[in-house]
């Protein structure tokens, strides 16, 4: 066993956290709420040189090939600020699922554009229930002439799609080619309708109409009616990056709470010092790292390549949770000013709670891990 | 970081469970639940002191094996989920051992470390901390040391001595500055104490389980030779803090209750799925599965303790946040047990309808203790909040 991290991912990490402290500020956050595309290009053009899209890939595709904790530590140090950008929703999970499905040529076309930052890939997964219906998508394709398939249906909760240059679906395909759940790569177009939608946590996310879209064969990822097969494959990659995002936020509630409590003065002396106080941020602490030590295991086996789907479940079922708690008791101890916009501590409480419902909540990876128990 | 264990230390592992399991048809031990470690065993001691077993951890100048804290997380790990009976120098192992060694005078390394190492008799040691004014409070002891000439002459009370009627000998925190202008916490010493020295009185408490397992101890003018002193005068607060971290650090804390978690897998795999009670089968694969994921949690908690003693550092608010955590999921486990099981868990050992031979019934009696002894969850919060997060006492 061993609990501390390579120097390499340390140094990655620092200087994420040095990039992110400067810019990624709460100034920044509430511009980013104002702002019609929701990110920074620069940032973005930014990230995208320090190699941070690329992380995951081999170096034919421009990536790094670097190992699986330095991506974490990245979205660990990113969800410490809540830094809005299309990263997860472009580089990682449409690009694995370009990785994981798409053919040479496919990954070859796009995954070097994906990696660049050049084009902006977003991925559709949720239908009308906001559940992932993968296995048994209600989003239909239907063959209508030869190889043009007509698309019919809603996804929901689709991060940039304003902004995306391809977004993939994955659809019920009937047709010459075969039939059933099936990935495809969709061009903004006609017989599309992009609807904001606005949410708790304020994040660039929509819903996304297909009224009979024309979409070509030729734009299927993989094999037709495996779509769910690649899905479930790449899921535990994007929701223990997911934890890691989880992780930060968590970090920065603690560090935020204790950090107030150890200034506010209240009955002539500071609120930490008072025992319920005290045992409040000591239950923060534990969540902190227990959510801490659960995520990394779930990271480090897939790092290793090792089994990590309970692993995965486990953490997910726990961040879940441990997260959202940590908020609750954050506001508590923050009393008024915590309730405040103006205070950065809302931000947080609203990425937990979009965060425990993305994926997967505690209680769905419970049932997971109890299926991995045999019981 | 890595969460897994290198080939030597599984392969120790399965050497433990060969070992455990051999015993175990042998019939040397039962497994069952309740104190927080098994029976004590002279003969079962010795076996592990013949495999170096004991003092694993401890260098080899002072006859160990100069092993990982880890290593010997994975050899506790095993006993404890068997329970097996390692009560005999359990204590002397995890903490008076490496206590002699830092604060040891020579003759008392010399004479008690080789001891215990070989599991000889006579050597079985307990904890004389608690008094009835000083539990959470324990820097409040009152039993006091007085020097008299080349002797301490000890008056007082400890409560809550577990092992007390069986002990050789008891390790010892008592007040040996009476001035009361000096700080509680300057004025205290600790002693190894011969329990057969004359004025000491064990008298048993029996515990709400209906059994015997700690005691009050009396101290009635007991005289002790002052080479029983152990490190300096007055620096046994300081002394025992170090102390205190050790016997937080284990992984006894989560598997007290191993064997009940086990059988109760068993059983929920066999439930019957497809007709029956299907929301409570339901409900019961989701408890089952979060109990899962908090012993998985506590466990890395444990080994991660281990770890960080392994680094040379000290896991005060590692070992405490670890404690915690672990002793309040071994609460919730016997609750969640005795649910699933329904009614009949209830009924105690012995009979043909208790649930699990009984083990729910005992280890949910046991259960306010787990949160109270070695340091209650609100005492190790308050390290976690003051020496962890640095937020300032009253």
């Amino acid at each position: 066993m061993e609990f501390k991290l390579s120097d390499d991912a340390i140094m990655i990490r620092n200087v994420a956290s040095e990039y992110l402290k400067e810019k990624c500020t709460g100034a920044f956050l509430r511009e980013m709420a104002r702002d019609d595309r929701g990110f920074s290009r620069t940032m973005w053009r930014e990230i995208a040189e320090l190699g941070w899209l690329g992380i995951l890939y081999d170096e034919e595709y421009g990536g790094s090939a670097a190992g699986f904790l330095d991506m974490f530590v990245i979205f660990e140090e990113m969800g410490k600020v809540l830094f809005p950008s299309p990263l997860f929703c472009s580089a990682i999970l449409s690009g694995l699922i370009i990785s994981e499905a798409g053919s040479e040529s496919c990954r070859s076309v796009h995954l070097p554009a994906i990696i660049r930052g050049d084009e902006i890939f977003t991925t559709a997964l949720l239908d009308e229930r906001g559940k992932i219906d993968c296995d048994d998508p209600i989003l239909a394709a239907t063959e209508s002439s030869k190889g043009v398939y007509a698309m019919q249906g809603t996804r929901l909760l689709v991060p940039y799609a304003h902004v995306a240059d391809r977004m993939i679906v994955c659809a019920k395909a009937a047709g010459a080619a075969g039939e059933g759940s099936t990935l495809f790569q969709v061009e903004k177009g006609a017989g599309q309708e992009i609807v904001p939608l606005e949410t708790m946590s304020g994040g660039k996310t929509f819903a996304l109409v297909f009224e009979g879209t024309e979409v070509h064969s030729d734009s299927i990822i993989g094999t037709v009616g495996q779509g769910a097969v690649y899905i479930h494959r790449i899921l535990p990659k994007v929701i223990a990056l997911k934890c890691a995002e989880m992780l930060g936020g968590l970090q920065r509630v603690v560090a935020m709470t204790v950090g107030y409590v150890k200034e506010r003065r209240q009955f002539g002396a500071p609120l930490g010092s008072l025992q319920a106080v005290q045992h409040h941020c000591a239950d923060m602490a534990t969540y902190l790292e227990t959510t801490r030590l659960i995520a990394y295991q779930a990271a480090s086996l897939i790092s290793e390549g090792l089994p990590c789907e309970k692993e995965v479940a486990m953490a997910k079922a726990w961040c879940s949770d441990a997260y959202k708690q940590a908020t609750w008791i954050g506001h508590q101890l923050h009393g008024g000013i915590g309730f405040t916009e103006e205070y950065d501590l809302h931000f947080f409480y609203k990425h937990a709670k979009e965060s425990e419902l993305a994926f997967g909540d505690a209680r769905s990876h419970r049932a997971a891990v109890a299926d991995f128990m045999g019981i | 970081m890595r969460f897994h264990f290198t080939e030597e230390q599984e392969a120790f592992r399965r050497e433990v469970r060969d070992f455990l399991r051999e015993e175990r048809d042998a019939g040397t031990f039962a497994t069952d639940v309740g104190e927080l470690v098994g029976r004590p065993s002279l003969e079962f001691s010795r076996k592990l002191a013949k495999r170096g077993w004991i003092g694993m951890t401890w260098p080899r100048q002072y006859g160990g094996q100069g092993r990982s804290y880890v290593d010997k997380m994975i050899l506790n790990e095993e006993l404890m989920k068997v329970q097996a009976p390692i009560g005999y120098h359990f204590a002397a192992d995890r903490q008076v051992g490496p206590a002699l060694m830092i604060f040891g005078a020579e003759w008392q390394k010399e004479f008690f470390l080789p001891r215990i190492i070989r599991a000889e008799e006579h050597m079985k040691f307990c904890l004389l901390f608690s008094e009835p004014g000083a539990g959470s409070d324990l820097v409040a002891v009152s039993t006091r040391a007085e020097k008299d000439g080349d002797h301490y002459v000890i008056n007082g009370q400890k409560v809550w001595t577990s092992g007390g009627h069986e002990a050789d000998y008891g390790w010892m925190l008592a007040r040996t500055n009476l001035d009361s202008s000096v700080p509680k916490h300057q004025g205290c010493s600790e002693f190894i104490i011969d329990m057969k020295t004359p004025g000491i009185t064990v008298r048993p408490v029996i515990n709400m389980a209906g059994e015997h397992s700690f005691n009050e101890v009396f101290f009635d003018g007991v005289r002790i030779d002052r080479k029983y002193l152990v490190g300096k005068e007055n620096a046994g607060f300081q002394q025992i803090m170090a102390q205190m971290d050790y016997e937080r650090a284990g992984i006894e804390r989560l598997l007290q209750n191993y064997p009940i978690y086990e059988r109760l897998i068993g059983h929920v795999r066999k439930m019957d799925k497809g007709g029956g009670d299907q929301g409570f089968y339901y409900w019961v694969r989701d408890q089952v599965a979060q109990l899962e994921i908090e012993f998985n949690v506590g466990r890395l908690l444990c080994y991660q303790t281990a770890w960080i003693i392994d680094q040379g550092r000290k896991p005060s608010s590692e070992a405490a946040l670890t404690k915690a955590f672990c002793t309040q999921y071994e609460q919730r486990l016997n609750d969640l047990a005795t649910r699933i099981l329904g009614p009949l868990s209830q009924i105690k050992k012995g009979g043909p309808w208790s649930a699990f031979d009984g083990l729910p019934a005992r280890g949910y009696l046991w259960g306010p203790s787990y949160t109270l002894q070695g340091g209650s969850v609100e005492v190790l919060k308050n390290i976690l909040a003051q020496r962890g997060l640095g937020l300032p006492r009253r």
